[in-house]
């Protein structure tokens, strides 16, 4: 017989790896578009997340969760701070794309 | 499936086995694997549907998806306050802030989406590339431990006796630092967003109730007298100046 | 624990399962009459003027990051409920600080105008 294997906290790193792995190839597509990029980056937050707590509980401890909260807390004030500046720079560019970042090359 | 199986050692038939038999294969699945199973795939999912969405908005919704899909996950692992803090603050707010600029800026959807196509190898490379590392060595380090299954951990030792409590023990007092440290940053980003986005309005007339209310009836009302037919002079060029209503 | 969700699952289940029967009925049941006028946007009769979609004030976006602030800030205020008589005189001097550091950032936003709505 072929069991699928009972989920345990490595089923939670694959995920968050497999889930890190995604969000970084979306920041690679989404050059155009500043906000799905903020967007890849808070799923990045969620995946290391899903690594704290899985592996809180793999060794019963709640550090991990923990850490998680305090992720939580900077990715929202990351979000915050980040469209934030969005906003700004649409305001003053009228374009949400990275590559017209250019100003400082000279 | 066991039969077809046993036959042969390559992998190739069982893999081909397991694709038939599925539905067998769900149901030899604990439940709680099976939802473990069904919530990570609608979270990777919800994860592809954000960052190949066409439109913005639809990958906030997707986002709103994944970050649900996870809360579950939360909770499979016994992390129940976590759960409800994403749904609480990441589809009740930061989901909501996503798509306030969503809706906030004037897109154009066409110039949005270009490239696409051009980075898509790229991306598809790294993202295979750093998948394929994590996972080795996830799998590499695994090899020297046997982690609990799932089942053990909805009600784990260190939940007692619930989660918010057993949190709040610690989160206080143990991890002080950490805390304080996480107020000091919610005041950087409160003051930063409002020296980012609040910009003074030239120009407007607030209302000033202190004024509006302390304002005497000598000086907003006048008796004249007049004739029948005749016009005052000063009420005829100028319209009464209104005191209470000065700039902000 | 787990099986105090399981109302919660049971919910989701039928809400899912109704929803997506309904829109298999409505595709299969609906009459469906495919017309490019209808997709287009009716303006009384001339051609429309510009996008439908309207900006939003910033004003909201800032009022919405004020919000998740103070969400935040409660989200941390539960577990502090629940568990302050075992964290005693230290979790209330430690959540009197974290209080007090946001509250600076409250007058600091109330002296800017920013909840101020004109």
């Amino acid at each position: 017989m072929i069991y699928p294997p009972a989920v345990s906290s490595a089923h939670f790193a694959i995920l968050s790896a497999l889930l890190f792995a995604l969000a970084m190839a979306g920041l690679f597509l989404n050059r155009k578009n500043l906000i799905v990029m903020l967007m890849c980056v808070e799923l990045m937050l969620l995946a290391v997340n899903l690594m704290f707590v899985g592996f809180s509980a793999q060794w019963q401890n709640l550090t991990g969760q923990i850490m998680a909260m305090f992720v939580l807390t900077v990715a929202a004030a990351e979000a915050a701070i980040g469209l934030a500046i969005l906003v700004v720079y649409f305001r003053n560019r009228h374009t949400i794309a990275v590559d017209d970042l250019n100003s400082l090359q000279g | 499936m066991g039969e077809f199986a046993k036959r042969h050692q390559s992998p190739w038939p069982i893999i081909v086995c397991f694709a038939l038999n599925f539905s067998k294969v769900v149901a030899l699945l604990s439940p709680i694997d099976f939802l473990f199973y069904l919530f990570a795939g609608f979270t990777l999912a919800a994860g592809v549907g954000v960052i190949t969405a066409r439109n913005p908005v639809y990958s906030v919704f997707f986002l709103i998806a994944a970050f649900l899909n996870a809360a579950a996950l939360f909770l499979l692992a016994g992390a129940e306050f976590l759960a409800f803090i994403l749904i609480i603050v990441y589809l009740g707010a930061v989901a909501v802030l996503f798509l306030f600029v969503v809706m906030m800026l004037d897109i154009n959807l066409a110039t949005v989406r270009a490239g696409f196509v051009r980075y898509l190898p790229i991306a598809a490379v790294v993202g295979g590339i750093f998948a394929a590392q994590l996972i080795i060595m996830l799998l590499i380090w695994q090899q020297s431990e046997t982690p609990p299954t799932l089942n053990a951990l909805g009600n784990s030792p260190m939940n007692q006796p619930n989660n918010v409590y057993a949190l709040g023990r610690v989160l206080y007092t143990d991890y002080f630092v950490a805390f304080q440290t996480a107020g000091i940053i919610l005041l950087i980003a409160m003051i930063g967003a409002i020296v980012l986005t609040l910009r003074p309005r030239a120009g407007i007339k607030t209302q000033v109730i202190s004024q509006q209310v302390s304002r005497k009836s000598s000086q907003s009302v006048r008796l004249v007298d007049l004739k029948l037919g005749q016009t005052h002079p000063t009420t005829a060029a100028t319209a009464p100046t209104e005191p209470q209503e000065g700039s902000a | 624990m787990l099986a105090t969700y399981l109302p919660i699952l049971v919910f989701i289940l039928l809400a899912t399962g109704l929803a997506g029967g309904i829109i298999v009925a409505s595709l299969l049941v609906a009459p469906r009459a495919p017309d490019k006028e209808k997709l287009s946007p009716y303006e009384c009769g001339f051609e429309p003027f510009d996008d439908a979609r309207r900006k939003f004030d910033i004003r909201f976006y800032l009022v919405a990051i004020l919000f998740i602030i103070f969400d935040l800030e409660v989200a941390f205020l539960f577990p502090w409920a629940v568990s302050l008589n075992t964290t005693g005189v230290a979790g209330l001097l430690s959540m009197l600080m974290f209080l007090g550091v946001l509250t600076i950032g409250f007058v600091y936003e109330w002296k800017k105008g920013a909840l101020e709505w004109h």
